[in-house]
């Protein structure tokens, strides 16, 4: 199940590099990540806005704006991505990729009543008759006769969501890369759409990258997390393990912040220092500046991925925090 | 949390200086500084001929009529015998200088009532924007022509056409923004907090329309140049012994087989300038709405 | 049904911008200096002989009762008669419009053809580069050129060189269609080049701020090729403002193109109101500009119409605002 060096992988993103460009600065979002998915692995990505989850995911369809630059080594399903010419990129999106965004509503086109944009989206195949109609009961969409003759602009955002769903997963896609499906709805309806996505992807045997910031979410339904800070991935493994015991500094400040882990009445305690906007590439680790165990080193040496207890853990001062734990000393011993 | 944590890296003051520099630098693409160097340096010789004579008298007879260019007349005489290099001068500065008020009159009422029928939306904005159909819907040469024919050709005449040829547009396009900020929070919040109206509509919505009103005004600019060009080019603009770019146009025309030279300067300048002037408002406007960058496809 | 909910109102703003605009027109033409009866019977004609043709045309009466009396024979298709002519103002306009709607023609079709493809493949095609510079440089250069500057410098080189093409004695396409077309070929292109730089400059824009909207990366992402994206999910979202932009031309078009007429001598629409301006033509002025406004309003309702079938967005009700 962890498994970071697993072989036969289904996804593999070797040392990814991704800038924006802009003509007043460039961005760096991601800065040499790193990571392998074996295929039907339900993968939780989870970070700040900033961490760079959101590029690794438009990245792994080369769907980056074309500001973009990307350097490194994308293999999805046995293709080179970023060596695809651009009809070989469109049948890789086509055939073995499914992308899912938090804007449901924008995803559709607010020109076309819902029945013609699904029917559009399976060409070159003509729906059969009733078939548009069953994709939508598939997403539990109730009166589903009704809602193919609506615009976008009369539809609930769970709904554009769900039926989002249908499209992107009619295919039976090999990997389904979700960002943030959930992040703009209302709990109760977040749930459904949580338990709806993981259940076709089941059904479907697909791969699932579930791009979020919902640590909960992500333990309930993911198999493993990988953790991503300043576009590196600092830790990697069994999603229940790492949310229970943390072992890179970040993931324990991500971890402490959840509510439910709480006493009641006791304050929610905030990661200190605001997330970084890198513009080149990390001189040591990217989250030295916030880090409480920060040594000298974590500023000035790149940290390579060690494996502990079957993690990846990208940290220089792993083996020594628990001791430091121990010792009480949390305060920054960098002088 | 009580760990001390590193300073994030802050921009020095030499780098913020540096980035300062650059954006201005970046705020006209190449394209668009060349264009408004051209301009400058049209402004500046019109000025000087103004000021210092240069290329001599616009009105002086020298030589012979209708004489090919030479080292003495680099653009040649025209039908009277007057060196064109002067009246060239003259005629780009009259356009220039008729199309600058004109669009600063423009956009003063332009801005003044869209930004009113933006922010207060229903029976005032659909006023203002029938009366701006009304004009909108008006040929504009004719409109140009009736306006000339009723006050008399001449500079008053291009310079209200201009006017009115180029309100309503701008109007219609102030008010669309203008109703955009207005439906924004930041305007909410000043409207519960009490402050008046005059000090939102200048503190808060013309702040925010003053990009599309300066987009809006270049263009303005080269519909104005074009309008005086048209009208003068008619008869109904500016008249002799002035000169500007239309009528000097006008008169290469009437002797466009005799001396083709005397078209060929001023319509020349004339393209160049509306060229320059387009180029500089595109550049502004990609600068407010940068949209190629982030295209997928 | 949306469109029951809204159109009424156009209707209304239509009428209103109409009204304004004959009043507006009728109150400039009678604020003309230079009266028409010195334009028409001389300066020194006698007092008897102003107050006859005053009583002719009906303008011994009022202001007011002068414009009802238009108003009412305008509505029933009577829109008075020349005064230099003597001839029904509908025959005058029916005689010339062939030649303005020929010349309104050749040059929408040429901007239809040229101008909306050529703004969707810069559109969808630019990068930033070269490219991009080169065509927004020409596109510029297209709508920087005067038409008074390329009418004129045309009629020169093709009435100078023999260029296959003869500049003026027009032929009506009422009379000889097959014949009218070579003589109004050269100021239709005139008129188009405008047209199809601004159409161009238009369609690219819209094309390129649909592009950036998430339905298109949405689609990009579900492996549709470029151009079914661009057929399905870009040029029905982007026609709204290329449509408007049409429309407009269409009417300014139609309205009568003066400086194109007046300089390669077609006797259309433009030209001739030019002309009834100078003699104080009263009823050909007003009832011209009247025409012109009608189909510019006619052109703006088709598309509000047109607008609300292609995006079910624009007539819904906008949410509620402060003030």
């Amino acid at each position: 199940m962890s498994a970071p060096n697993a072989s036969a992988a289904q996804i593999v993103v070797e040392n990814a590099v991704v800038d924006y460009v802009t003509p007043s600065r460039t961005v760096r979002a991601l800065d040499g990540a790193t990571l392998r998915i074996p295929a039907g692995q339900r993968v939780g990505v989870v970070g700040e806005s900033g961490s760079g989850k959101s590029t690794l995911g438009l990245l792994l369809g080369r769907l980056l704006p074309s500001l973009a630059t990307a350097t490194g080594a994308v293999d999805v399903a046995g293709s080179p991505v970023l060596e695809l010419t651009p009809a070989a990129i469109a049948r890789l999106r086509r055939s073995e990729l499914a992308f899912i965004a938090q804007d449901a509503v924008g995803s559709l086109n607010p020109t076309l009543r819902i029945g013609r944009q699904l029917s559009l989206a399976m060409r070159p195949a003509k729906p059969a008759p009733g078939e548009l109609v069953a994709m939508l009961e598939r997403v539990r969409i109730r009166d589903p006769e009704r809602v193919l003759r609506l615009f976008p602009h009369e539809i609930s955002g769970g709904m554009a969501q769900r039926i989002a769903i249908a499209m992107a997963m009619h295919r039976a896609p090999r990997i389904l890369v979700a960002d943030e499906p959930t992040a703009a709805l209302d709990t109760q309806v977040r749930d459904e759409v949580t338990r709806l996505v993981f259940e076709l992807a089941r059904e479907a045997g697909s791969t699932v990258l579930w791009l979020s910031h919902d640590l909960i979410a992500v333990a309930k339904w993911c198999d493993r997390i990988v953790v991503m800070y300043g576009g590196r991935v600092v830790e990697d493994g069994v999603a229940a393990e790492v949310i229970a015991r943390p072992r890179h500094p970040y993931t324990a400040a991500l971890a402490a912040s959840l509510p439910a882990r709480l006493a009641p009445g006791e304050r929610l305690p905030a990661i200190t220092g605001s997330p970084l906007v890198l513009t080149g590439p990390a001189a040591g680790c990217a989250f030295a500046p916030r880090c409480p165990f920060a040594a000298e080193q974590c500023s000035t040496v790149r940290p390579e991925p060690v494996i502990r207890e079957s993690r990846g853990i990208l940290c220089h001062r792993i083996d020594e925090i628990p001791a430091l734990v121990a010792a009480g000393a949390t305060s920054g011993e960098t002088s | 949390m009580t760990g001390t944590v590193a300073p994030i890296p802050r921009a020095t003051a030499a780098q913020a200086a540096r980035r300062g520099l650059r954006r201005a630098a970046t705020t006209l693409d190449p394209l668009a500084t060349v264009a408004a160097c051209v301009l400058l340096a049209m402004f500046a010789a019109t000025i000087l001929a103004r000021l210092v004579g240069l290329g001599g008298s616009p009105t002086e007879i020298v030589g012979t009529r209708l004489a090919a260019p030479s080292l003495a007349f680099p653009l040649g005489t025209d039908s009277l015998g007057r060196s064109l290099v002067p009246r060239l001068l003259e005629g780009i500065g009259t356009t220039l200088l008729l199309s600058v008020i004109a669009v600063a009159i423009t956009a003063v009422l332009a801005s003044t009532a869209g930004i009113v029928a933006g922010y207060r939306g229903g029976r005032v904005n659909g006023t203002i924007m029938r009366v701006g159909d009304m004009l909108y819907a008006f040929p504009s040469i004719i409109l140009a022509i009736l306006v000339a024919a009723v006050v008399g050709p001449g500079q008053v005449a291009a310079l209200a056409s201009i006017v009115l040829v180029t309100v309503p547009l701008m109007t219609r396009l102030v008010a669309v923004s203008s109703r955009a900020v207005a439906d924004r929070d930041f305007v909410a919040a000043a409207v519960i907090s009490g402050v008046s109206t005059p000090r939102i509509l200048v503190r808060h919505i013309l702040r925010n329309v003053a990009g599309t009103i300066a987009v809006q005004g270049t263009y303005a600019l080269s519909i104005a140049i074009l309008v005086e060009g048209g009208l003068s080019f008619l008869g109904y603009g500016v008249q002799l012994p002035g000169s500007s770019l239309g009528l000097l146009i006008k008169e290469g025309t009437t002797y466009m087989v005799k001396a083709p030279w005397l078209i060929v300067a001023p319509g020349v300048v004339l393209v160049i300038a509306i060229l320059c002037i387009n180029v500089i408002g595109d550049s502004l406007r990609d600068r407010l709405e940068p949209r190629e960058t982030r295209s997928l496809v | 049904m949306r469109l029951l909910l809204w159109l009424p109102g156009r209707l209304l703003g239509a009428l209103v911008v109409l009204v304004g605009v004959s009043i507006l027109i009728f109150a400039a033409v009678r604020s003309l200096p230079g009266g028409y009866a010195d334009v028409i019977l001389g300066s020194l004609s006698s007092p008897e002989a102003r107050a006859a043709l005053a009583e002719q045309y009906g303008l011994d009466k009022s202001i007011p009762e002068q414009y009802l009396l238009w108003v009412l024979s305008a509505l029933r298709g009577d829109f008075g008669t020349s005064m230099v002519s003597q001839l029904p103002v509908t025959d005058e306009f029916a005689s010339r419009l062939p030649l303005t709607l020929g010349l309104g023609v050749i040059a929408i079709a040429l901007t239809v053809l040229i101008g909306i493809p050529l703004g969707v493949y810069t559109g969808t095609r630019s990068t930033g580069g070269r490219s991009s510079v080169l065509g927004r440089l020409v596109s510029s250069i297209g709508i920087s050129v005067p038409e008074f500057v390329l009418a004129s410098v045309i009629v020169f080189l093709f009435s100078r060189f023999a260029l296959g093409l003869r500049v003026g004695n027009v032929v009506s396409p009422a009379t000889d269609l097959a014949a009218s077309i070579p003589t109004l070929i050269l100021p239709g292109v005139v008129l188009a080049v405008f047209c199809i730089a601004s159409t161009a400059r238009t369609t690219r824009d819209a094309v390129l701020g649909v592009l950036v909207e998430p339905h298109v990366g949405a689609a990009v992402a579900r492996g549709e090729s470029k151009g079914f994206i661009i057929r399905h999910h870009v040029l029905r979202n982007a026609s709204i403002p290329i449509l408007t932009l049409v429309a407009t031309l269409t009417a300014y078009l139609l309205g009568g193109a003066v400086i194109v007429e007046t300089v390669f001598d077609v006797p259309g629409l433009g030209s001739y109101l030019v002309q009834a301006l100078g003699r104080r033509d009263y009823a050909v002025i007003q009832s011209g500009v009247l025409l012109a406004t009608v189909v510019f309003v006619v052109m703006s309702l088709l598309v509000d119409v047109l607008t609300g079938l292609i995006d079910p967005r624009v007539s819904v009700a906008k949410k509620g605002r402060w003030a």
